[in-house]
């Protein structure tokens, strides 16, 4: 097994009295790209922050490639802003250069076959692109320098679909050369794609760290529907394999983690009407998540 | 290997087991045939953009059910018994799709009874009308 290329161990940063993180531990290995998904404010960008040595946790480590993050880890890796920083009076050309002269691994091949891949004329300045054209011109320069380390902080925000079709191979690309990626992004579909892990953030606490398919695999919703009042079904909340179970009408609505089958072998012993269990994707596993436990 | 292949990440079926048994069905139905080469991991996955190690994933348990074989260096190539392969595959998949008919019908309350007298017309309506084509 391979050191994890970026590692978080019980990372937690607090301002003032506020928890933006609250000991987050996350792993991501070279090879594999982690998909973190969280609704807005849930500790996404500063899990970034601290990871690359902008912000100091309050506790816990930061790791990339088994070593505290120095200038020198910079040299392997790339970080994509969700807003893109440039340079705005340079030209998309000179901001080549500038990495041509900063990076040992810059490939400028590369860059300009990415420069063509999102349609940018090199020529023109950064203060007059688009939103959309500056995360391209981050995202050039990022792929440009052929990292062993990503951290994309949504790197398709402002794209089109097409260009955000290509954001994901420069990712798949990239893993298949045994780089670690770490992205964030609100399109689960893009996560359930691109991702071999996914992780999501609630109020800077991760609530699901897994690989997809085990996710998937694992979480399903058994549905029963019941003549007469529900059965009482004892012990149904505590068993730890159940996220939550809801009671409409004449509908008992379990959602597991896990053993779905040996569950749904238990509710239907009490002889329900109907009986199913529904698979689930990433997005409503992604709901269910962000939303447990409101109550 | 033609572009024959989708996933739908919509669906609540593991990416994994949609390509699987995708690919399966192309090597049953003769879309694949034995000794030809599966592309790259790299570059399935870049033609489909779906994750690296997931199709890593499908070859190695494409391998270990014997539909294709991998030699280091070489390349995955559908295995040359895979005309008995494919039989089993077909099976896998209509079995799949038998077991899905009967658990959707349990599911919305049909006895066994109504379940089995709704196989037998549908089992009469194909076969039927293959017969009047």
């Amino acid at each position: 097994m391979n050191a994890p290329a970026i590692a978080l161990n019980g990372l937690t940063k607090r301002y003032g009295n506020f928890t933006a993180v609250d000991g987050v531990t996350l792993e991501v290995a070279p090879g594999s790209i982690c998909g973190l998904l969280g609704p807005n404010g849930a500790g996404k960008t500063t899990t970034f922050k601290c990871l690359l040595g902008f912000a100091r946790p309050t506790a816990g480590t930061v790791a990339i490639e088994g070593a505290p993050v120095t200038p020198a880890t910079f040299a392997a890796l790339a970080y994509v802003p969700e807003v893109a920083n440039l340079y705005e009076p340079f030209t998309i050309a000179e901001h080549l250069t500038l990495y041509r002269r900063s990076y040992a691994s810059y490939d400028e091949a590369r860059a300009r076959e990415l420069l063509t891949l999102f349609e940018l004329d090199p020529r023109r300045r950064a203060r007059k692109l688009s939103k959309g054209m500056r995360t391209a011109v981050a995202l050039t320069l990022a792929f440009s320098i052929r990292p062993r380390v990503l951290i994309l902080d949504e790197p398709a925000s402002g794209l089109d679909p097409i260009h955000q079709r290509h954001v994901l191979d420069l990712m798949i690309d990239a893993a298949t050369n045994g780089a670690a990626v770490l992205f964030s992004s609100h399109q689960v579909g893009q996560v359930e794609r691109a991702a071999d892990a996914v992780a999501i953030l609630k109020r800077g606490r991760l609530v699901v760290n897994s690989g997809i398919d085990e996710l998937k695999t694992g979480e399903k919703i058994i549905e029963a529907t019941f003549e007469g009042p529900l059965p009482e079904l004892r012990g149904l909340a505590d068993d730890p394999r159940i996220l939550r179970v809801e009671r409409v009408g004449s509908i008992l609505r379990a959602v597991t983690r896990e053993g779905s089958d040996e569950i749904a072998q238990r509710i239907f012993a009490e002889h329900p009407k109907s009986i199913r269990i529904i698979d689930l994707n990433l997005e409503e596993i992604f709901m269910n998540a962000v939303n447990e436990a409101v109550a | 290997m033609p572009a024959i292949f989708t996933v739908d990440p919509r669906s609540g079926v593991p990416l994994y087991l949609q390509l699987i048994e995708q690919i399966k069905r192309a090597v049953a139905l003769g879309m694949l045939g034995p000794g030809e080469q599966l592309p790259t991991v790299k570059a399935l996955a870049l033609e489909l953009t779906v994750n690296p190690n997931t199709v890593a994933r499908v070859y190695r348990e494409l391998e270990h059910d014997g539909v294709i074989e991998t030699s280091p260096g070489r390349g995955s190539f559908v295995r040359a018994d895979a005309a008995a392969e494919s039989g089993r595959a077909v099976n896998d998949i209509a079995w799949a799709a038998a077991q899905a008919a009967v658990r959707e019908a349990k599911s919305l309350g049909l006895s066994r009874e109504e379940t089995q007298d709704l196989l037998l017309r549908a089992l009469a309506h194909w076969y039927e009308t293959e017969k009047d084509a």
